[in-house]
């Protein structure tokens, strides 16, 4: 599929305004402008009056750390969890839709230049 | 009018019956889609109330109950239904036509359904429709996983049999309506709700089988089954306090599942798994607000995940594959399907003005009021899980990433306007929740935009999706792999086979060693027999000549004897 004819010109003109991404140093504008909007939110927290049930929820900041405890918590026990629950795609056999390719006849793969 | 006379159900199944007169083509796909509009204008227009009382063996069926529960139910079902076959207007395989159509007329029947008998008709019609748009995959896998699904549901349908036997026993009504665990029956009736709406330890036909059917199948899967149960627990156990410890485990621990899976559309199982449990937690709170909040919640859930499933479903359709690790870099040729997927991840996430936002909370602030203060933090924490495997993993994974080197067309045009038609919806109902709120059962108090709120929510998202980047700049995100992962189908698909294989050959061993020593007992005495009876035997030496010709005449005269007497 990936060949030398492969011409970002002629993807569809969404596709190619994206393709914006990729080049070299956008994911670094991408996380590090993000950086800034959260820091932006955590400084937000001080310029109004929360409203909260529990008295966390007015700790500044308080639902920027716990997303980001969180979620690296979450990451770090999934990566656990897969050690222990990992298993080859064949280990039910191989009669299992796991191993199994889509039936052809249902689908229509067509590349985009096609 | 004629429509008010009919049940809204059988509406789909009649259609059923039609489509199988139509040629196959476009006018079936539009009958597939005419029905569902009817279904809608007929339940957006009928009055509340019973409608529609069939006498059964003594028993009053009540087919045609609508209150505001049961319709905002009916016409998300109808919605989805719509939705559903517009995304499979390509398909040509009448089973499927024909299973979407009494899987939808099922689902919408049982939310009508004012007594338990009627539900369990209709429970288990969901079950046998549906069980064919896995087959229609027609591989030896999916007839298997099928088999699979299809025990699992029946089972919950004989279990909610039994279950309102008992309660009829007890109360002398098969009433469906709010009912007190307690008795052997009730529990019944609970644990049968509960496999359909997939509990933890009994969640696991979910995964296995959604990702088992065909591409347009898993979409109209996703909506019906798993939010019939939701709507079944809200109608007879809202309030229970059980259903809130069920629903935390339900909506945290199918997270850390999503996030090592491979295969995206179960990830999507797993993360379905998860939106189930925001809504159980509302139906065990029970409040007036939190069974509004579950409501909201099914109803803005089905949209995006329905939306979630097509965009997957679509990369499938052109690629054949729906593994993480196969794709990667869509964005560039299957844009506009790119876009969509983010609209479903970001609603799915509840960012603000997206659907999820708005009924969400709902649910999270009940819980909050209500003091529950861990339930409510785990809740949190469940939101944040949410964006980390729907949010961030599927679009991230299908359309960014490494490039994968696949160059696909965009998706089929009926396709992209399903999808378009769903996302338009997730944000029309973040951006205006006003119409939806007015469909909920009971009167809204709710105001999701507040600064709180909405500051709060970004700070979660935001602060997450930041410790995503910083995981995947560090290498620390765990890479996407071709594998599985062991769940509870472990125990029937690998330890029960070998636990029976072990019992059979200790079974088969002991049988062929008792029949061996029969057999060689039995030898024995014919040998000693043969031995001493036989031709050369001793006894054969005292044998008269004619012994033949004497047992003849004797037998001879026997017949005679009694040819004379009878």
């Amino acid at each position: 599929m990936s060949d030398s004819k492969d011409n970002p010109d002629t993807y569809p003109a969404l596709g190619r305004m994206l393709l914006w991404v990729d080049k070299p140093g956008s994911a670094n504008k991408i996380f590090w402008a993000l950086a800034v909007v959260c820091g932006l939110l955590f400084l937000a927290d001080f310029a109004f009056e929360k409203h909260g049930y529990f008295d966390v929820e007015h700790l500044p900041g308080f639902f920027g750390a716990y997303g980001f405890i969180m979620f690296t918590g979450l990451i770090l026990a999934a990566k656990g969890l897969r050690v222990l629950i990992k298993r080859p795609e064949d280990y039910y056999g191989d009669k299992a839709v796991d191993r199994e390719e889509y039936p052809e006849a249902e689908l229509e793969k067509v590349d985009y230049d096609a | 009018m004629m429509l008010d006379q009919i049940p809204t159900a059988y509406l789909f199944f009649a259609a059923a019956i039609v489509l199988l007169a139509l040629p196959k083509g476009p006018l079936r796909a539009g009958l597939l889609l005419i029905v569902p509009v009817i279904a809608a204008w007929q339940i957006w227009t009928m009055p509340l109330g019973m409608h529609y009382a069939v006498p059964l063996f003594g028993f009053e069926l009540e087919l045609m109950r609508v209150d505001k529960l049961a319709r905002v139910f009916g016409l998300i079902f109808s919605l989805a239904a719509f939705l559903g076959n517009l995304y499979a207007w390509h398909v040509r395989d009448t089973v499927q036509q024909v299973a979407a159509l009494l899987y939808a007329g099922s689902a919408i029947g049982a939310v009508f359904a004012g007594d338990l008998i009627t539900l369990f008709f209709y429970w288990e019609g969901t079950a046998i429709a549906s069980v064919f748009l896995i087959w229609a995959r027609r591989t030896e896998g999916a007839f298997h996983t099928g088999m699979r699904y299809l025990i699992i549901q029946i089972g919950s349908g004989v279990i909610l049999l039994a279950g309102v036997a008992l309660v009829y026993r007890d109360t002398g009504s098969i009433v469906f309506e709010t009912m007190t665990l307690g008795s052997l029956g009730t529990w019944l009736i609970f644990l049968s709700f509960g496999i359909k709406a997939a509990f933890p330890l009994l969640h696991n036909w979910l995964q296995d089988s959604y990702p088992a059917a065909t591409i347009t199948g898993t979409v109209i899967l996703s909506a019906f089954t798993t939010k019939l149960a939701i709507y079944a627990l809200a109608r007879g156990f809202a309030g229970t306090e059980i259903l809130i410890y069920i629903g935390v485990v339900m909506a945290v621990f199918p997270i850390f599942f999503a996030e090592i899976e491979n295969d995206l559309r179960r990830v999507l199982a797993y993360s379905l798994n998860n939106q189930l449990g925001f809504m159980v937690v509302g139906i065990g709170i029970g409040s007036e607000m939190a069974l509004n909040g579950t409501a909201a919640h099914a109803f803005a859930h089905i949209l995006y995940k329905a939306l979630l499933f097509m965009s997957v479903g679509a990369v499938m359709y052109r690629t054949g594959t729906s593994k993480a690790s196969e794709l990667g870099g869509l964005y560039r040729t299957m844009p506009k399907t790119a876009m969509f997927c983010l609209v479903g991840a970001a609603s799915i996430s509840a960012f603000p003005l997206f659907s999820g936002f708005v009924t969400k909370s709902i649910i999270l602030d009940e819980a909050a009021s209500g003091g529950m203060f861990v339930v409510w933090l785990a809740l949190v924490f469940a939101s944040a899980g949410v964006l980390s495997h729907s949010g961030i993993k599927i679009p991230f994974f299908m359309f960014f990433a490494h490039d994968s080197g696949k160059r696909p067309k965009e998706a089929p045009t009926h396709m992209l306007l399903a999808m378009g038609l769903t996302a338009a919806l997730c944000i029309a109902i973040g951006v205006y929740p006003a119409p939806l709120y007015a469909l909920l059962p009971f009167e809204v108090d709710f105001t999701p935009y507040t600064t709180s709120h909405v500051v709060g929510q970004l700070q979660l998202l935001l602060f997450a999706l930041l410790a995503f980047g910083v995981l995947m700049r560090t290498g620390i995100h765990p890479p996407e792999v071709r594998a599985i992962n062991l769940d509870t189908d472990w125990t029937y698909r690998w330890l029960l086979p070998r636990i029976i294989r072990k019992v059979a050959a200790v079974v088969s061993g002991v049988w062929t060693g008792t029949l061996g020593f029969l057999s060689r007992r039995v030898g024995d005495i014919i040998a000693g027999l043969y031995h001493s009876h036989g031709p050369e035997g001793r006894m054969a030496s005292v044998w008269p000549t004619g012994s033949m010709v004497i047992w003849i005449s004797v037998l001879l005269g026997a017949t005679l004897i009694v040819s004379f007497f009878s």
